[in-house]
């Protein structure tokens, strides 16, 4: 919520700051980028390949859409490349080119141009398009699957660690230290496992004004209580709740995804609300629902959710929710 | 609305990592190596993972690759697919072509070939329980492997 002293509004002439969307992507992009570097040298050029296939199509796609329909060219904004580097982070290093080019067909077209474009999309376009992606073909998206190829002598586990947790339980997973896990140092997407590149990118984002911290740290402490109160009931079948916050797209989750502008609601309570829900529902999909990873499916439900907290009083300014 | 410098990034931008990414996916194609990683059996109970490597590998188990690839023994040609004997179904009688690239017909119509799920089953099993490590076979342990 901003300060009500930002709200008061003096005579013209105005200055403009200069910040606007370009701005708020590049710099958003730029705060991706260590997370993303980090997936390229675990898997090297294939991870390379489809970073860069991903940014490149999500911009063509939206150019594309741009000009079916007659409306101003927007790819300058940056949102579309910002779209893209985050959809290629999501996936496996082991992608193939068609997984990619429909992944952000599906981001760009499907989740945010047929909603009118950049502030009018009602789901994370991101979140959107890999929900699809792995509901329509698990398989390219399972890491275990995807990655048998590739030879990870520094992790300490060869298995996704999220996966190996719904399918043999915690035992499973036991070994794994969680520092580890936070370095980056497990299988996963390509800029999803670098727990502390994304956290470095997320605190740079929330100091600039970029993200707001209030759903993040609410995201965050929602996994961590849930998760807790899961493994106090029964640890032999629920693990830590630090394995939680270190594994999935949790982190990835909370600082880059639930906090899309558009998709996301804007005043204090509701942001609190917002990011609680989403941490809830990752802990209770992960474990006692059927999907391994339950972060996508949390964002868009409380994707979903938005219009609904953005009315509680005081009511969003300038949101026809 | 963006300024043209910008619009000029954004499609410098889509150019340049098409191109990186066209020479990324065609001389680094994720291929598999003449030695298997880590193999994603995909069956009708769900997936199951066996990491070659490190059943295989100095720094693993060390085993034998003839501990698993068992026929002919010795030979580097048994360095095959398991599925490449053992096929998805056997019909009785009926022997896979990679016998036959070897032996007459007539003098193997009565050796039995287990299946690829049995072969795979009794190899694991027979081998987990001889050295008592990792998953052990018994009535409600399928989900120790299997990915259910």
């Amino acid at each position: 919520m901003n300060p009500k002293k930002t709200l008061l509004v003096s005579h013209a002439p105005f200055w403009h700051d200069g910040g606007g969307i370009p701005e708020r992507s590049y710099h958003t992009l730029l705060a991706a980028l260590p997370a993303a570097c980090a997936g390229i040298a675990f898997y090297g050029a294939p991870a390379l390949g489809v970073i860069c296939l991903s940014i490149s199509t999500a911009i063509l796609w939206e150019l594309l859409m741009n000009r079916i329909m007659r409306r101003p060219i927007t790819v300058g904004d940056g949102n579309a490349a910002l779209v893209g580097l985050l959809l290629a982070m999501l996936l496996p290093a082991s992608a193939p080119w068609w997984v990619v080019v429909l992944g952000t067909f599906l981001a760009i077209v499907i989740g945010m141009q047929i909603f009118g474009g950049i502030g009018g999309n009602p789901f994370n376009p991101v979140v959107l398009g890999t929900a699809i992606l792995s509901v329509a073909y698990g398989r390219h998206l399972d890491f275990d699957a995807g990655l048998v190829n590739f030879t990870f002598t520094a992790f300490a586990s060869s298995t996704d660690p999220i996966s190996a947790l719904k399918a043999f339980g915690p035992e499973a997973v036991s070994h794994l230290r969680y520092l580890d896990l936070f370095l980056g140092k497990q299988v996963g997407g390509i800029g999803s496992t670098c727990g502390a590149a994304i956290v470095l990118g997320g605190i740079y984002l929330i100091f600039r004004g970029f993200i707001r911290w209030e759903i993040s740290i609410a995201f965050l402490a929602s996994v961590y209580l849930s998760a807790a109160l899961f493994n106090m009931a029964d640890p032999t079948r629920f693990a830590p709740p630090l394995f939680h916050l270190v594994t999935g797209y949790t982190l990835i989750g909370a600082f880059f995804l639930a906090t899309e502008n558009s998709s996301s609601p804007v005043n204090l309570f509701p942001m609190l609300i917002y990011g609680a829900l989403g941490g809830v529902l990752t802990v209770l999909i992960r474990n006692i629902g059927a999907y391994t990873d339950g972060v996508l499916f949390a964002i868009l439900v409380i994707n979903l959710t938005n219009p609904l907290v953005d009315k509680i009083r005081p009511r969003a300014i300038g949101k026809a929710a | 609305m963006t300024s043209k410098k910008q619009l000029l990034f954004a499609y410098g931008l889509a150019i340049h990592l098409l191109l990186v990414a066209i020479i990324c996916y065609a001389a680094f194609p994720v291929t598999a190596p003449a030695e298997p990683v880590r193999i994603m059996y995909q069956t009708t109970a769900g997936k199951v993972l066996f990491d070659h490597a490190t059943h295989a590998g100095a720094t693993g188990y060390s085993l034998s690759c003839f501990d698993c690839h068992h026929h002919p023994m010795g030979d580097q040609n048994a360095m095959t697919s398991c599925s490449e004997c053992h096929p998805a179904a056997v019909e009785e009688g009926e022997q896979p072509l990679t016998c036959l690239n070897c032996h007459n017909g007539k003098d193997i119509r009565d050796t039995p070939i287990l299946s690829r799920t049995d072969a795979l089953h009794k190899g694991c099993t027979d081998c987990h329980a001889e050295f008592e490590k990792g998953p052990v076979m018994d009535a409600n342990s399928c989900s120790r492997c299997h990915v259910i």
